[in-house]
């Protein structure tokens, strides 16, 4: 896994630093959406090969949900944004 | 009516005491257990711009009051301690663009100097400390160890280590043990 993160509010961190909570691409349903709609949300994941975009919580720096945006191959970190910029939320 | 009182104690007065590690060494590093005041926490209001002219007007006035902690966050702290009431009077000041959470039960304040100070902050955190990445002022929270501490830059020389309370007293043996090969003097005495 990716080594150091650029925060954009703190600079490079080592991972230790984060709590990774996963796919940043995936949209909550509506409350009726229905039962299989809400198993997938809640509990099925793809595991991507390659560019792939995460929620990383910088739980011992700024304490702000990114955006980052890595390889999940070759580790290499593209970008990271902080999740409350536009169009960053699913 | 409590049924006890609740006495304040310092969190660091019975840590370690002394002079540790080289005796031999003019890069002796000093660690200090700073008086427990204020420890104001201020989180700005969503979308209320640019408060860093603002914040300092909580603070008593002293070179390092304010801290930065991450992007609407910062840390006020002084060595007074004060009232709810004389905190909760600072709440004008910011006319509802942020808001003060007392954290003066909750954290607590080291001291660390020496001509060795940022190696041996090194062997726990990975922000870089050289003085012209992290000038006097600048504050970073990050990890020393796995202990979460917001790291103050007061001096070329010095810096402030701000740490969860219960917390302290491990932070503080293990800065004795980063310290042991230039020599570290203790003081827990206020």
């Amino acid at each position: 896994m990716a080594s150091l993160i650029a925060c954009p509010h703190c600079g490079p961190r080592p991972k230790e630093e984060f709590t990774v909570r996963g796919d940043a691409g995936i949209t909550r349903p509506a409350p009726d959406a229905g039962e299989d709609a809400w198993h997938a949300y809640v509990y099925l994941r793809d595991n991507p090969r390659g560019r792939h975009k995460e929620h990383w919580h910088h739980t011992s720096g700024c304490r702000r949900w990114l955006v980052v945006e890595r390889d999940t191959m070759t580790h290499a970190v593209y970008t990271v944004t902080d999740a409350s910029a536009p169009g960053e939320t699913a | 009516m409590a049924d006890f009182a609740l006495l304040h104690r310092p969190a660091l007065a019975t840590a370690k005491s002394g002079s540790f590690g080289a005796a031999f060494s003019n890069e002796r590093i000093t660690l200090t257990a700073l008086p427990e005041g204020h420890v104001l926490h201020v989180l700005a209001a969503r979308g209320s711009g640019d408060l860093t002219g603002l914040i300092p007007r909580i603070g008593d006035g002293s070179a390092h009051a304010v801290r930065a902690y991450g992007p609407g966050q910062w840390f006020v702290i002084g060595d007074a301690s004060l009232s709810a009431a004389e905190i909760f009077g600072k709440t004008p000041v910011l006319d509802g663009k942020a808001s003060i959470s007392d954290q003066g039960h909750g954290r607590v304040l080291i001291g660390i100097s020496g001509a060795a100070v940022e190696a041996v902050l090194a062997k726990g955190t990975a922000v870089d400390l050289a003085l012209s990445n992290f000038p006097v002022g600048h504050s970073a929270m990050t990890l020393i160890g796995h202990i979460s501490a917001l790291i103050s830059r007061t001096g070329p020389e010095n810096f402030e280590l701000l740490v969860l309370r219960g917390f302290a007293e491990s932070l503080w043996d293990e800065l004795i043990e980063m310290g042991l090969e230039f020599g570290v003097d203790a003081k827990t005495a206020r």
